[in-house]
């Protein structure tokens, strides 16, 4: 099965190649040593041939003999660990060291230089061996000479090197994976930051991920907002079908209305009543549903918009005070100049609509609008001073009309429409007996969102 | 009374016309924004009811045109779009009162009623009272030359004042008049108009009397 997790592939494959490098340098450096001590090894074992070379003599029948020996005492204890030999076409010459053994014979030996070899050698021991022709008389003939070392101390210190070695290299290998998770972790950090953005995103649709993501991710950034920005677009354009198709309908109600009015002079009261009830059922849904889509909107909005409450207040009175229900009434608006809300200006006119056209049909003289920057929230209170309505009732009434459908267009209608649009925009609405006597509908926004 | 109807949709513009009729009105039909638009330009209305969503040249357009031309008749807009932006523009652009589709013809015709009976009575156009002028055929108000916009509870207001002559009118007397009735409580409810008119038209017009009541200022 392929490795599923990104950090885990590359960690792997960061160790593998950490381990291959690790390894390839620690053969190398293997290498470097055995010869390193090979040469310092044959150095010293020069230094005892020339003394061997200063005492090697040839008799008259060709054969050598060496007249002082050297001066190492391993040189005359049997299997002591340093050899000489020397050998001519007549004869050989050894040390006692060799006891009755001898050194494996060379060929195309070197006249003009020290020729290093390991090879096997008598007593079961590995040898270190240099060698060389010379010609120590004037006859011209020629004599091999072999300087021998046991290689056991070699092999120690290759080993130990080689443990030492494998040790530090093993550190240095868990040091780098180290490295590496720390690189990965890193680089894959911007994910996390794109992951928590687009929970973010899920949760506030408006938003968008932020532009200062690393040069690598940026892209995939930009298509992701772009992608965002695509369904954005399609649940708009959706939703503005909708609503259109909402308004359209209006009309044609309209015109069923006064067929059922024709149909009710006609004398069909039985019908007339049967189609009136399906106007205000379909009237009733189409209002439901154009609230609903508000609402959307109003939650997905930009949080760049502001509404002047004011002026949202002022302008629904003027249009509450030539209807009607309105006509008698005195509005009292108390609310501070530059009193702002995060929202669109025709959310706040939803809002305050509903509020002060409810209110205005239940005063008898008076409906107050007050604003005022309490603490941490901007509080918006509208009341008035008709019968009011129990405070026990007013949550029964907040409740039934949280089911728009099921409303139906009146009180409890237009109620549910302002507490859904108030809870879209982030504020609370809570629903009591005002300063005039009568309902009073008390909306609060938190002021960070607010200024 | 003669009434203008602008409706595109037959079988509401038929039924408009024959409620109408019925409730004693002499009834004409326009169906596109620009023959609404010559009719209530040339000919004499008592009022006006107006569907926005007109073929053409919209509602509002033909509203702005009647307005900018001095007709001054009542509108009533009716609207298949019932958002309060909507209906701010509607009252903005000049109508007198809205309803959104589908209504209920009986409460088209009380409000109709409502407008004419707002509109009736008005023999002299214009009461001059120190810097106040109130129009009475149109129900605005001046002050210093700068037209303010009245609710009509307001404007019944003023013109109460500006028919005592000079005299103080009681805070009762003014409930009177604007309610029909009045109670104690109603004094609050004539000083919070006074408070809100005041932002409108600035100091120096109306003024309390205070322990008695209120006066136009006479003052130029």
């Amino acid at each position: 099965m392929p490795l599923r997790s990104l950090r885990l592939r590359l960690l792997a494959s960061a160790a593998a190649a950490v381990f291959l490098a690790l390894a390839l340098a620690g053969f190398g450096l293997n290498l470097l040593f055995e010869r390193h001590i090979e040469r310092r090894e044959a150095l010293s074992m020069e230094a005892k041939a020339r003394e061997l070379l200063g005492a090697l003599r040839l008799d008259k029948n060709g054969k050598p003999f060496v007249d002082t020996l050297p001066s190492d005492s391993r040189f005359n204890e049997p299997a002591g660990g340093l050899y000489w030999q020397v050998t001519t076409a007549a004869g050989q010459e050894h040390s006692p060291s060799l006891w009755d053994q001898s050194l494996p014979a060379a060929t195309e030996t070197p006249r003009d230089g020290w020729r290093v070899r390991r090879i096997p050698g008598p007593f079961e021991q590995g040898l270190l061996v240099i060698e060389r022709m010379v010609r120590p008389d004037q006859s011209g003939r020629a004599v091999l000479v072999q300087v021998a070392t046991d290689d056991s101390a070699l092999l120690d210190a290759q080993r130990e090197f080689g443990r030492e070695m494998v040790g530090s290299l093993g550190l240095l290998w868990l040091v780098l994976i180290a490295a590496a998770y720390g690189q990965v972790v890193l680089g894959l950090r911007p994910l996390a930051r794109i992951r928590a953005e687009l929970d973010r995103m899920r949760r506030n649709p408006g938003a968008r991920l932020s532009a200062d993501h690393p040069t690598e991710i940026d892209p995939l950034a930009n298509a992701i907002n772009s992608l965002a920005d695509a369904r954005a677009a399609d649940v708009d354009r959706a939703r503005r079908r909708a609503a259109d198709l909402a308004h359209s309908l209006k009309t044609p109600l309209a015109a069923l209305a006064a067929q059922s009015r024709r149909a009710r002079e006609a004398g069909a009261h039985e019908a007339a009543d049967g189609l009136d009830r399906a106007i205000a059922a379909a009237g009733a849904a189409l209002e439901a549903e154009l609230a609903r889509s508000r609402s959307a909107v109003a939650r997905e909005a930009q949080a760049s918009e502001r509404a002047n409450v004011l002026d949202a207040a002022e302008a629904v009175a003027a249009v509450i005070e030539r209807t009607e229900a309105g006509e008698r009434i005195v509005f009292e608006i108390d609310v501070p100049e530059d009193m702002e809300l995060p929202f669109a200006a025709s959310d706040l006119a939803e809002i305050l609509g509903a509020l002060m056209e409810n209110a205005a049909r239940f005063a008898r003289r008076r409906v107050a609008v007050s604003g005022v920057v309490a603490g941490d929230e901007v509080r918006i209170s509208v009341g008035d001073d008709g019968p009011g309505i129990a405070d026990a009732r007013a949550a029964t009434a907040l409740v039934r009309g949280g089911r728009l459908d099921e409303a139906g267009p009146g009180h409890g209608f237009g109620l549910a429409i302002v507490s859904d649009l108030v809870s879209a925009t982030d504020g609370t609405m809570v629903l009591g007996t005002g300063p005039l006597g009568g309902l009073e509908v008390r909306l609060a926004w938190p002021v960070l969102a607010a200024s | 009374m003669r009434l203008l109807v602008v409706e595109d949709d037959p079988d509401v513009g038929d039924d408009l016309v024959r409620a109408l009729g019925e409730a004693g009105f002499v009834v004409d039909l326009a169906v596109t924004g620009d023959d609404a638009w010559y009719r209530g330009d040339t000919e004499n209305y008592a009022a006006v009811i107006l569907d926005l969503g007109l073929p053409r040249l919209d509602g509002l357009s033909v509203l702005r045109r009647w307005r900018s031309a001095g007709r001054n008749f009542p509108v009533l807009i009716l609207t298949a779009r019932s958002e309060w932006t909507e209906k701010v523009e509607g009252i903005d652009a000049g109508a007198d009162d809205y309803l959104a589709k589908p209504f209920a013809m009986g409460e088209l015709v009380a409000r109709v009623r409502a407008l004419l009976r707002r509109a009736a009575g008005h023999g002299s156009p214009l009461i001059r009272v120190g810097r106040l002028t109130l129009d009475t055929s149109r129900m605005s108000a001046h002050v210093d030359g700068r037209q303010i916009r009245l609710s009509p509870l307001e404007y019944r207001f003023l013109e109460f004042l500006a028919h005592q002559q000079g005299g103080v009118a009681a805070a009762h007397d003014i409930a009177e008049h604007l309610y029909g009735t009045a109670d104690s409580g109603d004094t609050n409810a004539i000083e919070a108009l006074v408070t809100r008119l005041r932002r409108k038209t600035g100091p120096g017009v109306v003024e309390t009397r205070r322990g008695f009541g209120y006066v136009l200022s006479e003052e130029g």
